[in-house]
């Protein structure tokens, strides 16, 4: 009952999630977030092939299987580690064949890659991209 | 004996405040202590050309934004930014260690690193190479560093965006407005570019005690510039 209410108001969900999420967005230092389409919210459920801790920034790079079976490669952006580690995240909360579920802003070119607006990890927690260091 | 020049030294320096520490930028906010926030910047007039350049580089980012694209500039490509924007990008902290013959300012977005002397005089414009953050050199007026800063080069991108000449010089007047919070008062002259100097100030306050700077090596850049001047992402190939 309670998965089919929450299917049935994902979007919604999604649009109010992100809404809070870029009320305390990370800032990026070397681009904005023109490229990416943030009025788009996509769920990216997949396996990890890679987790890069780096900069300018961190990227989840996920192979996601769609209805039929076949498999699309995205290539997702996350903040910087620094602005990460102030949302609780470390270089080890994911791991190639981690399972997980990607909330993100599409790039609007079209091509699988985007912005992350959160991740829910194999354990069940869920990270935001960052959030606004406390005044 | 050894004491004397080098404790007389850390006792002139104990009369100053002690900026050593980590700084997060504080923007204040509606409820914000106006002595704790940072005052608003004084009004950027530039000269001709230069007015009428910055004018038309503004309407082309603006209609960018409309088509939904975003111009690149020397950041995309993770070129530091210098001196004095590295004062203050995004939410990135800054990092002051005080000494008594140098302030070594650490920022943590690209790792930029900036020294101020203060134990002796500015060199003339011409014996100053031109670079990103040119040389500091500073004095203390009370409780406040004065810091002079000469030779940034011109390709160096400027307040908000602006264009400088090689000829710009930064004063920047560093205090603490109360414990625990930071002021860095820039203003910057311009004989070539600004019809008059330009003062803005960047507030900070300190970061938590166990807060450890985050390296910022910029060797996974996938943004780049496409032969329209637009900003990309470089997706994996597989």
């Amino acid at each position: 009952m309670l998965l089919r209410i929450l299917r049935k108001n994902w979007a919604w969900l999604s649009v109010v999630a992100a809404t809070f999420l870029f009320t305390v967005s990370p800032v990026l230092p070397h681009h904005s977030f023109t490229m990416f389409d943030m009025t788009k919210h996509i769920t990216l459920a997949g396996t990890v092939t890679s987790f890069q801790w780096t900069n300018p920034h961190a990227y989840i790079e996920i192979d996601v299987p769609d209805e039929k079976g076949e498999t699309k490669h995205w290539s997702i952006e996350l903040g910087s580690p620094s602005i990460l580690m102030q949302s609780g995240w470390k270089f080890t909360s994911i791991k190639p064949g981690d399972k997980i579920t990607l909330l993100i802003a599409p790039l609007k070119s079209g091509q699988a890659g985007g912005f992350l607006l959160h991740a829910t990890l194999p354990d069940g927690r869920v990270l935001n991209n960052g959030p606004q260091r406390p005044q | 004996m050894a004491c004397v020049a080098a404790c007389g030294m850390f006792a002139a320096l104990a009369q100053t405040p002690d900026f050593t520490g980590i700084w997060g930028i504080y923007r204040g906010g509606r409820n914000a202590d106006p002595k704790l926030a940072p005052p608003p910047p004084t009004q950027l007039l530039l000269k001709e050309p230069y007015a009428k350049q910055y004018e038309e580089k503004q309407a082309l980012q603006a209609a960018a934004a409309k088509r939904g694209e975003q111009l690149g500039n020397t950041s995309v490509l993770c070129i530091p930014y210098g001196v004095p924007t590295m004062m203050s990008i995004a939410i990135y902290p800054v990092e002051f260690i005080q000494t008594p013959k140098q302030v070594t300012i650490i920022a943590e977005a690209f790792s930029e690193v900036r020294r101020v002397y203060l134990d002796r005089a500015q060199l003339k414009l011409d014996e100053v190479p031109p670079g990103y953050y040119g040389r500091s050199v500073g004095h203390w007026e009370g409780d406040t560093l004065v810091v002079d800063t000469i030779g940034i080069k011109p390709s160096v991108s400027g307040y908000r965006g602006t264009p400088h000449s090689a000829q710009m010089r930064v004063t920047e007047r560093i205090r603490m407005p109360a414990p625990d919070y930071l002021h860095d008062q820039i203003t910057i002259e311009d004989p070539v570019v600004l019809e008059k100097p330009v003062t803005y100030t960047v507030a900070y306050k300190r970061m938590p005690a166990d807060y450890e700077m985050v390296e910022f090596v910029c060797d996974n850049n996938r943004e780049y510039i496409d032969e329209n001047g637009v900003v990309r992402m470089k997706l994996e190939k597989r």
